[in-house]
């Protein structure tokens, strides 16, 4: 039988594979302000910022197969706004998340019982366990690691987030700790060993606050 | 390790498999493949390729034993993923014993590589 922990071949195990380019920004810090950017082109117009992407020749290229892919996800969106009422800006969102996580995704890790062969990437579980940590209202989630894989199978989930000031942070925490199992569990079911929170910040609450979490 | 990927015997074989997984409930598409099924939205794009073994990799390792299929997809997220990965797994399984009768159990590898 196929040892468990063994990944499947040909995926990165890289502990961080972002790249350094030629000018000497992260691969990683390019699309982030290609986001800014196309973020506030639509809400400025074109307001003066950081001149560096739209000027340096090898940012310009990281970012290039992201404007094609935007400008095809637009002509998806026009193509099918038509043909019926389904809510396509968070389709928009939910198509470049999985660019963005197809081109880091971490490494392998177990879904299901240890011998079934069957595998998640590390950038979309942590995704999808940070979303469910937000879902705890007054949580906002930062760095999501799932490194350790023990022999069982089970994976220990290393989650930064910012909590309400106020709040007694070990009923907090707990809280949030029993949501992020619950969806690894039931969501993805990717057996967890232990899910460690460091709470990184203490915020005031929003007004976003009081209602039940936010949108998964 | 000899790699039976599109172009070589058993291309024909992985593209069958592909159209398998695509047809499991909960599967979005299969990996690499979402930057080429999005340009078939794009007007002056040329039409779909069918079967096409994206996201498939057959592979046998030691030339004559079972063979090895990798399956890469995106899963849709309203379905459990593990579940997804389940019936894609029995999916491939079962296609591959009806297109190869008489072959050993192959080692069936599935990864998610994104949920949408």
């Amino acid at each position: 039988m196929t040892d468990p922990i063994e990944p499947p071949h040909g995926t990165s195990t890289h502990e961080d594979d972002d790249e350094l380019l030629p000018c000497g920004r992260l691969l990683s810090r390019a699309w982030a302000d290609w986001e800014d950017q196309a973020r506030d082109d639509r809400s400025r117009d074109g307001e003066a910022g950081d001149a560096h992407p739209r000027n340096c020749p090898h940012c310009r290229e990281a970012v290039r197969g992201l404007d094609e892919l935007e400008s095809a996800v637009r002509g998806l969106r026009t193509e099918t706004a038509a043909a019926d009422s389904y809510d396509s800006e968070p389709l928009t969102r939910r198509i470049m998340d999985v660019v963005r996580l197809e081109l880091r995704p971490g490494r392998p890790l177990p879904l299901g019982e240890p011998a079934e062969d069957l595998w998640i990437m590390e950038a979309v579980a942590a995704r999808t366990l940070r979303s469910a940590a937000e879902t705890v209202p007054g949580v906002r989630a930062g760095s999501c690691r799932l490194r350790h894989v023990h022999e069982d199978g089970t994976v220990e989930v290393r989650l930064d987030i910012h909590a309400p000031l106020g709040v007694p942070l070990p009923d907090f925490t707990e809280r949030v700790r029993e949501q992020v199992r619950r969806v690894a569990d039931r969501a993805l079911g990717m057996p967890t060993a232990a899910v460690h929170l460091r709470v990184t910040d203490l915020l005031p609450p929003t007004a976003d606050d009081d209602r039940e979490g936010r949108t998964p | 390790m000899n790699d039976h990927t599109s172009n070589t015997p058993y291309g024909r074989l992985a593209a069958e498999l592909a159209t398998s997984v695509t047809e499991v409930p909960g599967v979005a598409f299969l990996r690499p493949g979402l930057t080429d099924r999005l340009r078939t939205a794009l007007p002056r794009s040329a039409p779909h390729s069918a079967g096409t073994a994206a996201g498939v990799r057959l592979t046998r390792p030691d030339g004559e034993g079972p063979w090895h299929v990798e399956i890469h997809v995106v899963a849709l997220r309203q379905a459990r993923t593990v579940d997804v990965a389940r019936g894609v797994r029995d999916a491939v399984g079962h296609r591959l014993g009806v297109l190869a009768p008489g072959e050993p159990r192959p080692r069936v590898t599935v990864t998610v590589t994104g949920l949408l």
